[in-house]
This record gives C-alpha cells, sequence and structure tokens, in this order.
C-alpha cells in the first residue's frame, strides 16, 4: 500500500514534469512577443480543432489572450461539470432507497464532499471567470487583461488543484482516501482527531489543491480589478461602465478579501493535522474554525451570484426589447451586497449556540442583504414588463433564473430568521434553499451566458428546438429535485446522510427523478454543443440576436463583427496585425 | 461640487442602498432601546459593531461610487451599457427620448403580435 501510493505520487509528479517541459520547449516563444499581443501562434479562437494546426496544442499552453484563456476557463468548468454531476447522479440513484445499497456510507460521504468543493470551486468560478476573461476586455474596450501572463498563470494553476481534489479518488490506496469533510471542513473532523478515517493524506491534498485554487482566484481577482480599473476605454466612464463588468469588479473585491482568508484557515488546519499545532484543538477551536470559514464561506455564495445576475441584467433585456430597468439600481445594489455580504457569516452558525445578542446582529444584517437582492428581481421583472420578450434559448434560461432565484431567496430569507432556523438548519430545507441559488439560478445565468454567446465563440448556431429542451427539462427537474428537498426538509430528513427513515421514501424518490431529468437534459445540452460547433449553420452577421433593431447593440457583438469582415476579406489563415487581443483572429475550421 | 453631483435623481438612484441602512439603522435603535438580552460589555459591544460596521462601509462606499459615477454622468457623454465604445450609437438621452413618447401606444399594439412572432424563428437563427 504504501508502496504503490508513493509510486501514484511519483507518476503524477513525473506527468507534471512533462507539462512543465513542454511549455518550456516554447519558451523562446514566449519571449519574443510582448504582454499585449495574444498567444503565440493565437490564430483563430476554436478549440477542439487544434489538431488542423502544426502545433496548435502548444498554442493553448502558451496563450495569454484573454480569449483564449477565457475558452480555457470555459472547457475546464464545463468539465468540472460533468465531474460534479457524475458523482451527484450517484449519489441520487443510491438515495433512491433507504438503506445502504449501491455504496458505502463512507463512499457516499466522499462523493458528497467532492461533489460540492467540485461544483463551488471548480465550475462555478472558473465558468464565471471563463465569460470575464472573454468578454471584459472587449466590452470595456482595453486591449487585453492588464496582466496577461498573470491571467495565464491563475488558470494553470487550476488542473493541478482539480488533481489534488480529487486525489483521493485518482490514487486508488488504503492511505490515501478522498475527503469525507463536506466542503465545510468543520473540524475537528477535518482535523484528522479521533477514530474516524480523516487523518489520512487525501484529506491533505484536498486542502492543498482548495488553496491553490483559492491562490488563481485570487490573481484573478487582482486582475480584473486592475484591468477594469486602468484599461478602458476612454468613452467608457463609471456611468457607462456595463452591469456585467460591476458584477465582476465587486466580485474581485469580495475574492480578495475572503479568499486569502479561507487560505490562511486552511494553513493553519494543515499545520493542525500535519505539525501538532493547536488552533482548532482546545476549548472553542470548533467555533473558530466555523467563524473562519464562514467569514469566508458566505462572501464565497455571493462571489459566485453576482456574476451570474450580471450575465442576466446584461441578456435578458436584449430580449425584452428595452434596456434594463433602473440600471444604476442593479449597479448599487450589486455594491451594496458587496459590502454587507461580509457582514452576515453567523447566520450559518446560528445553531451554534453564540452569544444571542451576536445572533440578533447577524439577523438583522441578514434581513438588510435581501433588500438589494430583491430590488433586482424587481428589476428583472420590470424590464420584461410589457417588453417586446423573445423566447429564445438564453432568454428562456434568463426567466428561469429569476424565477429560481424568487424561490431561493425567499427561502433564505426564512433561514436568516433565528427561529425558524433553529428547526429547519441541517435539514434537506437548507439543500434545497442553495440549490435554489446554485443550481437554479447560477448555473441557469452559466448556460444563458453559454448559449447568447455561442455564436462568437464557436462562429456557429446551435440547434434551438434542442436549446428549448435542454431548457425545460432542467427547468422542470430542478423544481422537482429542489422543492421535494424543501419538503423533505420540512418534514425533518438531515441533510448529508446515505440513509433515511422509511418515511422519507416518496419524496426521495422524487428528488431522484427530477435529477435523471437534469441529467437528460444535461446530455441534450452537450450533443448539442460538440455537433452545432462541428456542422452548425456559420454565422454570417455580427448581429445573431437582431439587436441593432431595438438599440441594443454591444460593443463584443460589435467587435465580433469586425472579425466577420477581417476574415471575409482576406479569407482567413494569416494575420499580422495581431498587436492586441480585440482584432486579430479568424474563423478556424471553415 | 459634492453639492452639485449629490442632486435630486442621483439620490433616488441611491435610495437601494439607503433603505437596507435604513434597516440597520432600526436594529441599531431596537436593539439599544429594548435590550432583550441584557448588557454585557463584551458581548453587547460586539453586537453594536456587527451592525455599525456594514452600516458605515456601505454609507462609505455609497457615497464613493455615487460620486463616481453620477460625476462621470456629469462629465461626459452617456450611453446604455456596453455601448459606449459602438460606433453610432444613441447616448441615453437620444434612447430615452426615442422611447420615451411613443412608449404607451407602441407597446400596446405591438405587444400581441410580437409574442407569436418572436417564440418563432425570428431570434435566433435569423442569419442562416
Ligand atoms: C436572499 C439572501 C439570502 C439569505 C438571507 C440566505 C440565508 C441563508 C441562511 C440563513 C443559511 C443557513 C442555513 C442553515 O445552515 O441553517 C443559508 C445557507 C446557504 N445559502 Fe443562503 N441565503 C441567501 C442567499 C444565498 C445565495 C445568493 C446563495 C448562493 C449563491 C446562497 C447559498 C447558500 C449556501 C451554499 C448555504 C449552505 C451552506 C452550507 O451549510 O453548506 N444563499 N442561506
Ligand atoms: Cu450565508
Amino acid at each position: 500500500m504504501e508502496i504503490n501510493g508513493q509510486l501514484a505520487l511519483t507518476v503524477l509528479m513525473g506527468v507534471f514534469l512533462v507539462a512543465v517541459a513542454a511549455w518550456l520547449t516554447r519558451v523562446e516563444n514566449w519571449r519574443s512577443y510582448t504582454p499585449l499581443a495574444s498567444g503565440g501562434g493565437a490564430y483563430g479562437q476554436e478549440s477542439g480543432h487544434a489538431h488542423e494546426k502544426p502545433g496548435g496544442l502548444i498554442r493553448w499552453f502558451t496563450t495569454v489572450d484573454h480569449k483564449d484563456i477565457g475558452m480555457l476557463y470555459g472547457l475546464y468548468g464545463v468539465i468540472a461539470f460533468l465531474v460534479g454531476g457524475a458523482m451527484v447522479m450517484i449519489m441520487r440513484v443510491e438515495l433512491a432507497d433507504p438503506g445502504m445499497t449501491l455504496i458505502s456510507n463512507t463512499f457516499y460521504n466522499s462523493l458528497l464532499t467532492s461533489h460540492g468543493i467540485t461544483m463551488l470551486f471548480l465550475f462555478g468560478t472558473p465558468i464565471i471567470a471563463a465569460f470575464s476573461n472573454y468578454f471584459i476586455p472587449l466590452v470595456i474596450g482595453a486591449d487585453d487583461m492588464a496582466f496577461p501572463r498573470i491571467n495565464a498563470i491563475a488558470f494553470w494553476l487550476l488542473p493541478p488543484a482539480a488533481l489534488l481534489i480529487w486525489a483521493g479518488f485518482l490514487i486508488p490506496t488504503g492511505d490515501i482516501i478522498p475527503a469525507q469533510t463536506a466542503w465545510t471542513m468543520y473540524t475537528p473532523l477535518s482535523a484528522g482527531v479521533g477514530n474516524g478515517n480523516q487523518a489520512n493524506a487525501g484529506v491533505d491534498l484536498m486542502l492543498l489543491g482548495l488553496h491553490l485554487s483559492g491562490v488563481s482566484a485570487t490573481m484573478g481577482s487582482i486582475n480584473f480589478i486592475a484591468t477594469i480599473f486602468t484599461e478602458r476605454a476612454e468613452e467608457v466612464t463609471w456611468a457607462n461602465l456595463d452591469i456585467f463588468s460591476w458584477t465582476i469588479l465587486t466580485q474581485s473585491g469580495l475574492i480578495l478579501f475572503a479568499f486569502p482568508l479561507l487560505g490562511s484557515a486552511m494553513v493553519m488546519l494543515l499545520a493542525d493535522r500535519n505539525f501538532g499545532t493547536v488552533f482548532f484543538a482546545g476549548e472553542g477551536g470548533a467555533i473558530l474554525w466555523q467563524h473562519l470559514f464562514w467569514f469566508f464561506g458566505h462572501p464565497e455564495v455571493y462571489i459566485l451570484v453576482l456574476p451570474p445576475m450580471g450575465i442576466v441584467s446584461y441578456v435578458l433585456p436584449r430580449f425584452s426589447g428595452r434596456r434594463l430597468f433602473g440600471f444604476k439600481f442593479v449597479v448599487y445594489s450589486t455594491l451594496a451586497i458587496g459590502v454587507l455580504s461580509f457582514g452576515v457569516w453567523a447566520h450559518h452558525m446560528f445553531a451554534t449556540g453564540i452569544d444571542p445578542r451576536l445572533r440578533a446582529s447577524f439577523m438583522a444584517v441578514s434581513m438588510a442583504i435581501a433588500i438589494p437582492s430583491a430590488v433586482k428581481t424587481f428589476n428583472w421583472i420590470t424590464t420584461m414588463w410589457n417588453g417586446r420578450i423573445r423566447l429564445t434559448t438564453p432568454m428562456l434560461f434568463c426567466i428561469g433564473f429569476v424565477s429560481n432565484f424568487i424561490i431561493g431567496g425567499v427561502t433564505g430569507v426564512f433561514l436568516a430568521s433565528i427561529p425558524i432556523d433553529l428547526v429547519l438548519h441541517d435539514t434537506y430545507y437548507v439543500v434545497g434553499h442553495f440549490h435554489y441559488i446554485v443550481m437554479g439560478a447560477i448555473a441557469f445565468a452559466g448556460f444563458a451566458g453559454l448559449y447568447y454567446w455561442y455564436p462568437i465563440f464557436t462562429g456557429r448556431m446551435y440547434q434551438r428546438k434542442l436549446g428549448k429542451w435542454h431548457f425545460w427539462l432542467w427547468m422542470v427537474g430542478t423544481n422537482i429535485t429542489f422543492f421535494a428537498m424543501i419538503l423533505l426538509g420540512y418534514g425533518g430528513m438531515p441533510r448529508r446522510y446515505a440513509t433515511y427513515l422509511p418515511q422519507f421514501i416518496t419524496l426521495h424518490q422524487i428528488a431522484t427523478l427530477g435529477a435523471l431529468l437534469l441529467l437528460v437534459g444535461g446530455f441534450i445540452w452537450l450533443y448539442n454543443f460538440i455537433i452545432s460547433w462541428l456542422e452548425g449553420p456559420v454565422i454570417e452577421s455580427g448581429d445573431p440576436w437582431n439587436l441593432k433593431e431595438d438599440g441594443l447593440y454591444t460593443a463584443e457583438w460589435e467587435w465580433f463583427d469586425r472579425k466577420l469582415q477581417t476574415k471575409i476579406t482576406d479569407g482567413g489563415e494569416q494575420q499580422d496585425v495581431a498587436t492586441d487581443g480585440g482584432h486579430e483572429s479568424d474563423e478556424s475550421d471553415s | 461640487m459634492a453639492a452639485k453631483i449629490f442632486d435630486k435623481e442621483t439620490i433616488l438612484d441611491l435610495t437601494v442602498n439607503i433603505i437596507p441602512l435604513g434597516i440597520i439603522g432600526f436594529f441599531v435603535v431596537v436593539f439599544a432601546v429594548y435590550d432583550p438580552f441584557g448588557y454585557d460589555p463584551l458581548a453587547s459591544a460586539i453586537s453594536f459593531g456587527l451592525l455599525l460596521v456594514p452600516l458605515v462601509a456601505l454609507a462609505a462606499l455609497t457615497y464613493i461610487s455615487g460620486k463616481a459615477i453620477a460625476g462621470d454622468e456629469k462629465r461626459s457623454e452617456v450611453f446604455l451599457a456596453g455601448q459606449a465604445t459602438v460606433p453610432g450609437s444613441q447616448t441615453l438621452e437620444e434612447y430615452e427620448a426615442q422611447a420615451e413618447p411613443d412608449h404607451e401606444p407602441a407597446e400596446l399594439t405591438d405587444d400581441e403580435s410580437a409574442e407569436d412572432a418572436e417564440t418563432e424563428p425570428t431570434a435566433q437563427n435569423t442569419d442562416d
């Protein structure tokens, strides 16, 4: 066993070194262009066709072009989504039956932990970074990100982070097993004390991986703050900054204050585990971890939800035939959420027996933070009200976002009320609440963005009908799955268990059924995106959504239009004006 | 300077943030007057700190961002979000001037016909 583990680690290290070596062979190349130039050999922006160009793969390893990096983030996020989705499907099937049937309880706990961490840190943050990297420089009229190479480094920290987080699954030995701490990593369990199996190195690797992903997010956030402050085109004043950039700016501020704290807390935890320190061991140690974790953890949920709100605020008006209602309300309320999200963390700790005076204060601020969220919801609804609505797939996902966000938000406000939380804490109600937001809202907005900008990043159009199938399967599936969870919570079903009392069987089976709908919808989406990328109708105008008609045509489409024009005039491959991230690139595989 | 930037219009825009400030302020007063859990130097201090710190931080950020945004509105041309760099796009003023007058009638008549037209092709693959 011992030997096996070391062998596996050696192989892992070897693969890593080979990758580094491959990258270094390009070293001359990356010396020869300035940071503002786009990535070495970065002609065209299609992924997946790299084999058509010699050296194509190397291009993806060396690129510093914000659009290429956006594509890499997107690919990464999608892969993580598929992995996290597969994990939860196994869990949901196990839960179709009250006993321990398909998998062991410990394996269930491993999947639970990895599902949560994968979805939040390896899907959520990266898929947002995909959009922000690709589009923010285009929309604010910047040549590229302020620090293109830091941008590339931030991305390339993520694959090793994923390997570390999944190491317990990837290295099948007795002493490296997957973490079973849940994403909250509460001590003393995560400190590895007692007779459990959480002292194993798999947990340490997971913590290191999570730390690495935090470093990546922090580097990215600094880059976005610098870019939005200093690289805007002259016309893009603060009054002209688009809503998506505002949400990314706010998100970056949150990351800057939240992630380093998580990093420090995890270093303390690692020290407790490996070097005999006692940060979280003594009296109050467990509550200390919870304070540190949730001071990061609550801002984290807004780190994940603000940019999707930005995407919806950006896309939804374009299919309502009018501008966003109360644009500045949305901007200011985004900023308000940013500040207040640091003042509510202990609403996750109401049931721990902290001082009632403190609890009351956290409740008050939690009530206050619901206002800006509600304001946004009213703005979206008012934008659509009497508008000329076009129910395209991205629009459907935006409407789904609003609908699901309302349910997620209202259940959240209930949880923020101490007496209610004392009843519902640690039940499936909480799971239902936050999944309405993370799946029903964040993922929906992500997919709205993927559909809306699909013509830009692939040059083609997806199949409309499959898009609608995807949406409806997901809308129905999400509501079946997570509403059943809310009811389960009312019934007293505790969260984080692989088995349950027979009285909960019906609702659990309903939830599993809903999850299967989500799975089918996901397959349809994957098929649609791949097949359309390969053979969908080629986009010929820079305005595939007819935005000009309503005077809602924006900068990234205008850039796309220019790109299409260039392609027509010089017909393809060779580009010599590759001096910025904004104007070069042709269509590939055409 | 500040007096000019924070005119009625801007204050109105800022109400979204003034409401949460009001809610927090309300609880500060309630906890000070009603004091349901008794007084304890440490716990009471922290509990008021937990209200006052976000209150002050939010007020400060609202002021700074209001100044930046409303200031830029006054200093230079305003466009719809994401359109400032698009050649030939209308300014916000032009957009409003065009949208508002025929607002009601146009919308009402357009509406139904638009609905069934729009759920159909126009939207997506218009150009394939
Ligand atoms: C309307 C504002 C919101 C309020 C008032 C609110 C309130 C709460 C409360 C009080 C809890 C703790 C429940 C418990 O453990 O007993 C909770 C849990 C949670 N909320 Fe929210 N929430 C809101 C919005 C959001 C948003 C926008 C997200 C995600 C982006 C989110 C994600 C979560 C998550 C992930 C948890 C569970 C954490 C865990 O224990 O693993 N919430 N929420
Ligand atoms: Cu929270």
